[in-house]
């Protein structure tokens, strides 16, 4: 319980504050409420097909192809890629958090991650136009090209000083019953020799192999968690 | 729904179609991969949606007019940057209440900060950002993130 609280703590606090709210000041926790309904909506219009692209993508797009077309080699023809991609997508930023994981994962430099996260934020044609119908084309443009520039070359920046590592953390994705932690894991393949049907190495590191959770044998896992040298595994 | 997620889901679906076709038992995988993804995800989406909702209840968009009307342009562009950088307002509010200010010739820098943190800096959305990319990479993004929509808005006025 203890344990579920602290992995969600930011949840809990929301609650906490919804919770305080309706009982002090009624009328604004129910505004709150209403205004939310809005990103709801946007949310469920988005974000059901962007599970089911990235996936897809994982599937079929080999790490040769990421590698080769958005991969630190691709220079300045990967980065105009980031940016087409970006742009061309819809919804909110977080909508890009898991494709851009997955492309991170499949050899995408951290400097195109960084340009199709930004661009997807920034760049939406339907925003631009209701720009250009409020502020008018003189100002939409402008403000289009500054914010372009700036994002290559703080895509740049930060390309120079965030390494591949620090991106890996824990399993965030497939968060089942165990998880590993990537950045503590030395890759020794303990965990492996205790439990091959669940554990794998996999470029030097430990995955989970994909088994239900009912599957697992907790004698087992036990072991190998017993086992592990650095305490990567969790449960 | 506009053409661009329209496309989208026609894109996804098409490819689902050819990835079925092609192979049943890699798809099947597909899919339950998204859903564990989309399971992962939940919780966080829906605590910054309903986070987006408190906040905008306690700073409502008339309420950000006012502010950058009312204060001197350095406080206000440092003040509106930093409202645009915790709030996420859907672009058919922000642009208008811009549009405004801007035509009303107010403080063009103040405008334009708080327009282009609106998007590019997510407070609210640190907490994902920070689970999914880590600690240092989230922070760095929107720091840099922060930084430049502070020059972009001083540009503005320049060449405005």
């Amino acid at each position: 319980m203890i344990k579920k609280i602290k992995n969600n703590l930011f949840t809990v606090i929301i609650i906490l504050a919804y919770i305080t709210l309706l009982i002090f000041n009624k009328p604004l926790a129910i505004t709150s409420l209403k205004n939310s309904g809005y990103y709801i909506k946007e949310m469920l219009i988005i974000m059901p097909i962007i599970f089911v692209l990235t996936a897809l993508l994982d599937t079929w797009i080999n790490k040769e192809t990421i590698m080769k077309f958005l991969g630190k080699e691709s220079k300045i023809k990967g980065s105009l890629l980031a940016f087409v991609l970006g742009s061309v997508s819809a919804g909110p930023i977080y909508a890009a958090f898991p494709i851009c994981v997955m492309l991170h994962k499949k050899g995408a430099s951290i400097k195109n991650i960084v340009i199709i996260l930004s661009t997807w934020a920034v760049v939406k044609v339907p925003m631009l136009i209701n720009e250009v119908k409020f502020l008018g084309f003189h100002f939409m443009i402008i403000r289009w090209v500054l914010t372009l520039i700036a994002i290559f070359v703080f895509a740049s920046i930060m390309n120079s000083f965030i390494k591949d590592e620090d991106l890996l953390v824990d399993e965030a994705y497939y968060d089942g019953k165990v998880n590993i932690n990537i950045r503590a894991c030395i890759g020794c393949g303990i965990c492996k020799a205790k439990y091959p049907e669940l554990f794998e190495i996999d470029g030097k590191k430990a995955h989970i192999k994909d088994i239900e959770d009912k599957d697992i044998d907790n004698a087992k896992l036990q072991n190998a968690i017993k086992n592990c040298p650095v305490k990567a595994i969790k449960e | 729904m506009d053409i661009f997620t329209l496309s989208m889901w026609v894109l996804t679906i098409a490819f689902s179609i050819y990835s079925f076709y092609k192979d049943k038992d890699k798809t099947k995988n597909a899919l339950k991969n998204a859903l564990k993804m989309g399971k992962s995800m939940a919780l966080s989406i829906f605590s910054i949606i309903f986070l987006i909702g408190l906040v905008l209840a306690f700073i409502p968009a008339q309420s950000i007019a006012s502010f950058i009307e009312s204060q001197n342009p350095f406080v206000a562009t440092i003040g509106s940057a930093f409202i645009g950088a915790i709030t996420l307002i859907p672009a058919f509010i922000a642009f208008p209440l811009v549009g405004t200010l801007v035509n009303a010739s107010i403080n063009i820098v103040a405008a334009v900060a708080f327009l282009t943190t609106l998007t590019m800096v997510g407070i609210v959305t640190f907490p994902l950002e920070k689970k999914e990319f880590g600690l240092k990479f989230a922070i760095s993004r929107n720091v840099l993130s922060f930084i430049f929509a502070i020059l972009i808005s001083l540009l503005m006025g320049v060449l405005l």
